[in-house]
């Protein structure tokens, strides 16, 4: 599950289907967002070797938890920002223009970064924007109207673009946390979170690599357009062109949906039976996966997506599965807000901030399958078992 | 009106009905033997299990959508209904059967609720039914969202799975309860007092008020009997998955309204029955699954199913305007 599921919104978007529909048209739309690279505003911007250092660090590490050895990140335009003009003394007021907790990834990772602002004496203004693009834009402009010292946005889009510039006007640094805005967007300092690239690369090699570089897959996306879905499947498909003897039969979206994604799945093991591999870029649809080759009676074959409780329990069910997981942890948030910090402190911030994730395959379905807790947890969790049955995920 | 042009309009208006029924079954077929040609695999047994099932979960809330439309309103929150059935079963449960029994019956409690919240703001305060059910959609929105604390996921306790994943010799349970609530459904709007109070009060409240019918009643009835039917299809189609699922709304509240138009309920009302929305379903879910099967992307899905909509509220308005001219 990722940070830009968009059930509110969705569902708005269902009702105004429906109203087309009895008016004699159908369509359908889900939040679209129109990512950037992973590039910030290029002012007082350096040390590009220190910066991509970093980014080639989380791409070895989770390379290497895959035994896949040399994986590296495209050439990017990373570099070291220096944050000196924004240096002020604390404790500083943290402006969060946040998702808002549509789905239990969004609701631990808006715990997480109140947690770390009460770790750091930072005052941490709150906005959700229930995942509506719409509401954040206004969301960003009463949070502007506070005074912050900083603006962390969780960008449903990008029609907030308006509001970080009058947030670089006003001299307010900003930090993209969790989802990207356009390439050169003012007053961006730091773009924080796991990256995409990384993602669809890293389980794309994997799945290449466990069948030999030759045979039949199938690819399971998210929400057509959204930056998430798109960004991990270019990497992805880039992955594949590279294997001649792989042959990707179909591309099918599951709307991280597990009824569309078993729906999806039943028709992939009916259409493309003995199917050598499936790529996905979500637990939720691999849950699916299992769950209708289940039903079939046919083999499952080897797999890919993010870390769900979810799936890590359908899986215990299914003997002999082999997959590879590569978390988009909520607790990613934190160093949304360390980072925010850094910035108030005028320490120098990597314009492109990647984190660490963890990274396993079904060898080590036993350490992280936490059978005390509910589908609702991300995998691995660093909440305490009270903060978890705090939030009902244990 | 004379009884001759009376005669007339009849004429064109069955004349109108038995096109759509021959058109929707016509596109049935067509779509069967595209599959023979295009897609063998459609007619393999996994995949017919899997059709069956979604026809039952389209088919029992689009029965629920044809009482509603029959009195000439439209129900929108069968989806939101949807979504509490999931929830309540997941949240009162943990997951587990124990609560199962009490859940059920909370859930339909609720609905009953919302059936009630619709029916009063349609009947009571006269708000048009497209409003008032959007409205009851976005309040139960709402409460789910403040209840599960803006996460509506989870597990559903495994005995659902009994409505939803499991079969009875052979046959999928969700087609089975379809069958059973169509053949009731079909015996109360064609062979009782209620039925065809039911279809006057659609095609004519203001007479049907002069002629002793109790419109009202009548009215509240089909909401309440739309919102117990989509919490049945909300809990078998938890049961089918196991998890609370946002996007099932998103699916089904479409899908009922599509079914019982493409089948040939009239969105006036007082025409149609859920012998034509049977059909419309069988068409939908065919249509889906071939179309699936095909590879057709979510967008080539859509285009096809609004363009199949589109023809069928077009048939509808041609049937109208060749009895309004016949």
């Amino acid at each position: 599950m990722k940070a830009h599921r968009n059930p509110a919104l969705s569902r708005f978007a269902v009702l105004a289907s429906t109203a087309a529909l009895v008016l004699a048209a159908s369509a359908c739309s889900t939040s679209r967002q129109v990512g950037g690279s992973n590039s910030a505003a290029a002012q007082d911007c350096g040390g590009k070797s220190t910066a991509q250092k970093q980014i080639d660090a989380v791409w070895q590490k989770a390379g290497a938890n895959l035994g896949l050895s040399g994986l590296r990140p495209a050439e990017t335009n990373v570099c070291q920002v220096d944050t000196s003009k924004y240096k002020k003394n604390g404790p500083y007021t943290i402006a969060y223009a946040s998702q808002g907790p549509t789905n239990s990834w969004a609701m631990e990772a808006d715990y997480f970064i109140k947690n770390e602002a009460a770790k750091q004496h930072a005052k941490l203004l709150y906005a959700s924007a229930n995942g509506d693009a719409g509401t954040q834009v206004n969301n960003i402009q009463d949070l502007l109207a506070q005074k912050p010292d900083a603006l962390i946005v969780q960008p449903m889009g990008s029609s907030v673009v308006g509001q970080v510039r009058q947030a670089a006007q006003r001299d307010i640094p900003v930090v993209v946390c969790t989802g990207r805005l356009p390439d050169g967007t003012p007053g961006v300092v730091s773009t924080v979170g796991r990256s995409y690239e990384l993602q669809g690369t890293l389980l794309a090699t994997w799945l290449a690599k466990k069948i030999n570089g030759k045979g039949r897959i199938a690819i399971l996306s998210g929400i057509p357009g959204v930056p998430t879905t798109e960004y991990e499947y270019q990497a992805a498909k880039k992955v594949f062109a590279g294997y001649p003897g792989i042959q990707v039969v179909t591309r099918q979206y599951t709307h991280w949906s597990p009824t569309e994604a078993k729906k999806v799945a039943a028709q992939l093991a009916v259409r493309y039976p003995n199917l050598d591999g499936i790529w996905t870029d979500s637990g939720v649809s691999e849950t699916g996966v299992i769950q209708a080759y289940q039903a079939a009676h046919q083999k499952i074959p080897p797999m890919t997506g993010d870390s769900s409780n979810a799936f890590l329990r359908a899986a215990s069910t299914a003997s002999g599965v082999q997959f590879a997981q590569s978390a988009y942890p909520p607790e990613q948030t934190r160093t949304c807000l360390d980072t925010a910090v850094s910035v108030l402190q005028g320490k120098k911030v990597a314009n492109v901030v990647e984190v660490n994730s963890a990274v396993y395959t079904n060898a080590e379905l036993a350490k992280y399958y936490r059978k005390d807790c509910t589908d609702n947890l991300w995998i691995p969790t660093e909440l305490t078992m009270a903060e978890a049955k705090k939030l009902k995920v244990c | 009106m004379t009884a001759a042009t009376q005669s007339v309009t009849d004429r064109s208006s069955f004349a109108g009905a038995r096109m759509r029924i021959v058109t929707s079954l016509g596109g049935i077929v067509i779509v069967l033997v595209a599959a023979a040609i295009l897609t063998p695999s459609f007619y393999g047994s996994a995949n017919l299990n899997d059709l069956f099932r979604q026809i039952g979960f389209i088919g029992v809330a689009a029965i629920g959508q044809t009482f509603v439309l029959l009195v000439a309103g439209i129900d929108l929150s069968v989806g939101a209904m949807l979504g509490l059935a999931m929830v309540v079963s997941a949240q009162l449960t943990g997951g587990h059967n124990d609560a199962l029994a009490v859940a059920v019956l909370a859930a339909l409690g609720l609905g009953l609720l919302g059936g009630a919240l619709n029916a009063g703001l349609v009947v009571g305060r006269r708000v048009p039914p497209f409003v008032a059910t959007f409205a009851t959609f976005t309040l139960i929105e709402g409460g789910i969202s403040a209840w599960t604390k803006g996460s509506p996921s989870g597990q559903v306790p495994p005995g659902l799975s009994w409505v939803g994943a499991k079969s009875i010799a052979g046959v999928p349970t969700p087609i089975l309860i379809f069958v059973v609530l169509l053949a009731v459904a079909a015996f109360v709007l064609g062979r009782t007092s209620y039925g065809r109070r039911v279809y006057a009060t659609g095609a004519n409240p203001a007479a049907s008020r002069l002629s002793g019918v109790p419109v009202r009643a009548v009215v509240t009835s089909t909401y309440l009997i739309s919102a117990v039917l989509a919490l049945i299809a909300g809990l078998m189609t938890s049961g089918y998955t196991g998890y609370v699922d946002n996007y099932l709304s998103h699916n089904l509240n479409l899908d009922s309204i599509a079914a019982a138009v493409v089948g040939g309920t009239a969105l006036t009302g007082g025409k149609g029955g859920v012998g034509r929305t049977t059909i419309g379903v069988v068409l939908i879910a065919v249509l889906i699954d071939f179309l699936g099967l095909l590879g057709v992307g979510n967008a080539g899905q859509l285009l096809i199913e609004g363009a199949v909509i589109l023809g069928a509220v077009w048939l509808q308005g041609r049937g109208r305007s060749a009895a309004q001219t016949g």
